[in-house]
């Protein structure tokens, strides 16, 4: 009886307990050792023992164009994708948010990008994008537009990467938005409606407001795992042409798995969740102040 | 009327031309993976052509893709299983005991990026004898369902009223046996939100069965990878790759459907 | 709640017994490429295994996988790999430095080419044993030359003017690897022909005036006349458009003659594809004549017995014949004087190795333990003058910068001026 207490007073301790034991064990280690790393030289093409050497591969990462290209590139990336995955997910589901025939279809289809495999996606979207002899191309000559380089040159790569990133996670915003729309209260609308508003304005003032916790929410999903792309990228370009599409993540994965220097890695791998976690906490922040 | 008609034929032809841009890599792939090498290649690319089976039958018979397979089942089952019994009652206690930091701790792992495990558990996983083995593969897998499980099921508790397992209490059973006997029976949905959803995200994962794994527990999106190999690009193998891998998920998409939009929206929605 | 953790622990433990009962039998893990050599090893594997009772645990990786795996293991003082494939350009400098090969003395290495061995061999010890070799040439066209009335381009203007006559919108009249680091290795002989080097003594100078050179006709060349998006295209992308009969003259290795004159795999009648010599420069012909792949002994391995005996069956004579009749043009000198394989090997292979043989240079990439990240870096500039047609003005300053961060990564190694 008195152990039984004991178990349900603390069940609040005990019921996460092995959950957190798992994460920490799984993460502490590998945090700190990216930590540690990242304050040595350890680099095994010189063949020398790792040695600590303070913050001296953090100045020399962090002051490498390279570097600084990638990280602005990740941003970039980011951006784009996110901003129209939103702007795009958002419009789908506005359009899509009505009783119509074969809606549940349409909401299947949707989901298939996104359950469909990166690395797989990828391969298929280079033979798509091939310059010579792939689709991409013929579709635009046939309409009588010239031919693109798609991700075989340094100025379009990125938006290639970027409309392989929009069509494979836009269906995710509008499926948010679309259960987002599904909870509103009809009320405001009609309201508005009473009132003399046109639709343009309902949606402007009375919707959009209304789902912005929802939208907002989605983007933070998005943000993350885009700042962090790494399977369609490496798949389909590896970060070139040239470092033409480089982000941090592609960067750091080289610099560990191909370069082998382990130390400046882990300082691209640390500034890589510096800037995820930083980006994440401020639309936090941005959510909580628009819900007040 | 007129008008309505007009605006309701823009509307589905705007829907269908949804449908078409999603749907259109699929079938791509699925047109090419009955190509042959040489029709895969040619330009302008062809529609019609006499389609080969040659592609399913070398990734089946030559490149032993049923123990791929297979090794993804196993890790995904395993993986998603475990986490379900570590994930259920961790989402329970942030539910009813409205824990936000757990919440935010195990969702760090989400904000990692996954390089930054891969060398640091090599290390750990070599000392401890567990390459190319089963269990640091589900061990890794595991990482990425179990905040799957943590953000959908707290979500899910959320919804369901206190005083059911309260009325309970008051009767005189403890908390845990609330748990047990009345919360995770009512909890069914929501667990096969969080099992297909964590399933494909396992099932999908490149970055930590590459390097964890080999051939003995080598996944799917490994052996994909692999068909672009030294001194030979098989495009037809590949497409034949990849419609192999993506069918399963697909199709368990197709049964779970309505689960699967409720956990993907879940969190967003309700949170 | 307690009994679901007790029924975890019982299953993770079981997991973790059941990988690690590797019982005692005779076993040896082995890590191949996914390279045509490779997966004929792996599939004599069960002669090996019923004639010695060893048993096998292959694996196959892609080339750039298995160097990176290699590498995690070795470093990481965890590795099982008793017999590894490696390529010695790529990582041999690396691996000998780390002390990750075991030396070999008692193997015979008299059926190797001495320029062979020189990749294989530090100091005293020789430390892998040589596989295939690899050496460029020039893959054309025979119908298109002949309908332009062309002969095959033997130097480097010849090639340029060929070029230019036969390219068209449909048909590129030149291809090379143009994707940055990948080019690397194709571009080493026109660098050479043009009287240059990328490393001497341990010091990068690809800089100087005749390397430069080579770089802009390289540049001119496929900005002219090269496929669409060359810059990024190594041999994945090229080939099959070759073989889809777009383009007309291509340079990069032997290996990839099997391929092109596969019926199932081309659209071009493998008569009309000609394998030459690769063209001469300005100053010399030098194509180079590389060991691409070798196989070798890990230093930390505990059955070392063991591995030796598969190392000297994967590299035995009767394989190495093996290999020929399957298009692998392998490293021992005795199969190339063995006229039943002579027979039935194309005569176009044979003639550009004996060619090679004789001018080549046994180096294709700057010779140093972090060529990936040197390759990088020359690619810059690779991509510069494609993308400038060789018009690039910016193409010494660059290289001037690129030769400074090379020679810093070589004084980084240890490895700068030896």
């Amino acid at each position: 009886m008195s152990q039984s207490s004991f178990t349900e007073r603390n069940l609040h301790i005990l019921f996460p307990l092995p959950a957190i034991i798992f994460v920490a064990m799984l993460m502490v280690f590998p945090v700190l050792y990216t930590l540690f790393l990242s304050l040595t030289n350890w680099n095994l093409t010189s063949g020398a023992p790792l040695s600590f050497v303070g913050l001296k591969s953090y100045a020399r990462v962090l002051t490498e164009p390279r570097f600084l290209h990638a990280l602005t590139r990740t941003f970039v990336f980011t951006f784009f994708a996110v901003a129209i995955e939103g702007v795009l997910g958002v419009a789908i589901a506005l359009i899509l948010n009505r009783a119509f025939v074969g809606k549940s279809v349409a909401k299947l289809l949707l989901l298939l990008p996104l359950v469909a495999t990166p690395v797989a996606v990828g391969i298929v979207f280079n033979l798509f994008f091939d310059p010579t002899t792939g689709l991409a191309n013929y579709i635009l000559t046939s309409v009588g537009l010239p031919q693109g380089l798609w991700i075989s040159s340094a100025a379009s790569v990125l938006p290639s990467l970027i409309i392989v990133d929009v069509w494979q996670w836009t269906p995710m915003i509008t499926l948010i938005v679309l259960a987002g729309l599904a909870g509103l209260s009809n009320e405001p609308v009609e309201a508005a409606h009473v009132d003399g508003a046109s639709e343009w304005q309902i949606l402007r003032y009375v919707t959009i407001p209304m789902l912005m916790p929802v939208i907002l929410t989605a983007m933070i999903l998005r943000l993350i795992d885009a700042l962090k792309t790494f399977d369609i990228i490496f798949a389909m370009t590896g970060g070139g042409p040239g470092y033409a599409s480089e982000t941090l993540n592609i960067m750091a994965y080289k610099y560990s798995f191909e370069y082998f220097r382990m130390g400046q890695s882990s300082v691209i791998l640390v500034v890589l969740f510096l800037v995820v976690f930083g980006c994440s906490l401020g639309i936090m922040k941005l959510r909580t102040s628009s819900e007040i | 009327m007129n008008k309505k008609l007009l605006s309701n034929i823009l509307f589905y032809l705007i829907v269908i031309a949804i449908a078409c841009i999603v749907l259109f890599p699929f079938l791509w792939m699925l047109v090419s993976s009955f190509k042959t090498q040489v029709d895969i290649i040619s330009w302008p690319p062809k529609f019609f052509f006499t389609p080969t089976l040659q592609n399913y039958q070398k990734v089946f018979e030559e490149q032993d893709f049923l123990k791929y397979f297979l090794n993804s089942t196993i890790v995904g089952v395993v993986a998603v299983g475990f986490s379900l019994v570590l994930g259920l009652p961790a989402a329970y206690s942030i539910a009813r005991f409205t824990q936000k930091k757990l919440s935010v701790f195990i969702l760090l792992a989400r904000l990692m990026p996954g390089i930054s495990f891969l060398v640091p558990w090599y290390i750990v996983f070599s000392r401890l004898n567990l390459m190319d083995s089963y269990l640091a593969l589900i061990l890794s897998h595991m990482l990425i369902a179990l905040p799957i499980v943590v953000w959908i099921m707290s979500t899910y508790f959320n919804t369901i009223p206190r005083e059911m397992e309260e009325s309970a209490m008051v009767d005189g059973a403890t908390r845990q046996y609330a748990f047990f006997a009345i919360i995770l029976p009512l909890s069914g949905p929501g667990i096969i939100t969080a099992t297909t959803l964590s399933f494909i995200f396992s099932w999908n994962n490149f970055m930590f069965s590459q390097v964890l794994s080999m051939e003995k527990t080598k996944t799917l999106p490994i052996a994909v990878y692999n068909f672009l190999s030294y001194a030979e690009v098989d495009w037809g193998g590949v497409m034949a790759a990849a419609v192999a891998i993506m069918t399963p998920a697909i199709i368990l998409t197709m049964i779970f459907q309505k689960y699967v939009v409720k956990g993907l929206t879940m969190g967003a929605v309700k949170g | 709640m307690r009994k679901l953790l007790v029924a975890a622990l019982v299953i993770l433990s079981s997991l973790w017994l059941s990988s690690n009962t590797m019982a005692e039998t005779k076993e040896l893990r082995v890590l191949l490429a996914n390279h045509p050599y490779g997966d004929l090893l792996k599939a004599a594997i069960p002669e090996f295994e019923t004639a010695t009772g060893i048993k096998v645990n292959a694996e196959s990786l892609q080339e750039g996988q298995l160097t990176t795996k290699l590498t995690t293991e070795f470093a990481t003082k965890s590795s099982s790999v008793d017999v590894f494939m490696t390529r010695p350009l790529q990582e041999g400098k690396m691996f000998y430095k780390n002390g990750w090969y075991e030396p070999l003395p008692g193997f015979d290495f008299s059926d190797y080419p001495k320029n062979v061995m020189s990749v294989a061999t530090f100091g005293p010890k020789s430390y892998l044993v040589p596989l295939v070799t690899e050496w460029q040439v020039l893959y054309y066209r025979k119908d298109v030359l002949k309908d332009a009335g062309l002969k095959v381009p033997e130097n480097f203007t010849e090639l340029e003017a060929t070029a230019k006559k036969i390219n068209s919108d449909s048909l590129a009249g030149f291809a090379s690897r143009g994707k940055g680091a990948a080019a690397v290795t194709q571009l080493s002989s026109y660098v050479y022909n043009y009287g240059g080097l990328y490393l001497d003594n341990g010091v990068a100078v690809f800089d100087a005036k005749p390397a430069v050179d080579a770089i802009r006709f390289y540049g001119k060349m496929l900005g002219n006349f090269g496929p669409k998006g060359v810059t990024s295209m190594s041999w994945e992308n090229i080939m099959p458009l070759f073989q889809a009969g777009k383009i007309a003259m291509w340079t990069d290795a032997s290996v990839f003659y099997g391929q092109v004159v596969d019926p199932a795999k081309t659209q071009v009648a493998a008569e009309n594809v000609g394998i030459a010599n690769f063209p001469a420069g300005p100053k010399m012909n030098s194509p180079f004549i590389v060991t691409s792949w070798g196989i070798a002994l890990a230093k930390q391995s505990k059955n070392k017995e063991l591995a030796m005996k598969f190392l000297e069956w994967a590299t035995s004579k009767e394989l190495a014949a093996k290999g020929m009749l399957s298009n692998i043009t392998m490293a021992r000198s005795s199969v190339w004087e063995d006229k039943a394989i002579l027979a039935k090997i194309n005569p176009g292979l044979v003639e550009t190795r004996a060619y090679a043989a004789k001018n080549g240079n046994p180096l294709d990439r700057p010779y140093m333990s972090a060529v990936g990240e040197a390759r990088d870096l020359i690619g810059e500039l690779v991509i510069e003058s494609i993308n400038t047609k060789g018009e690039s003005v910016s193409l010494e300053k660059m290289a001037k910068e690129k030769v400074a961060k090379v020679n810093e990564i070589l004084q980084d190694t240890g490895e700068y001026g030896k």
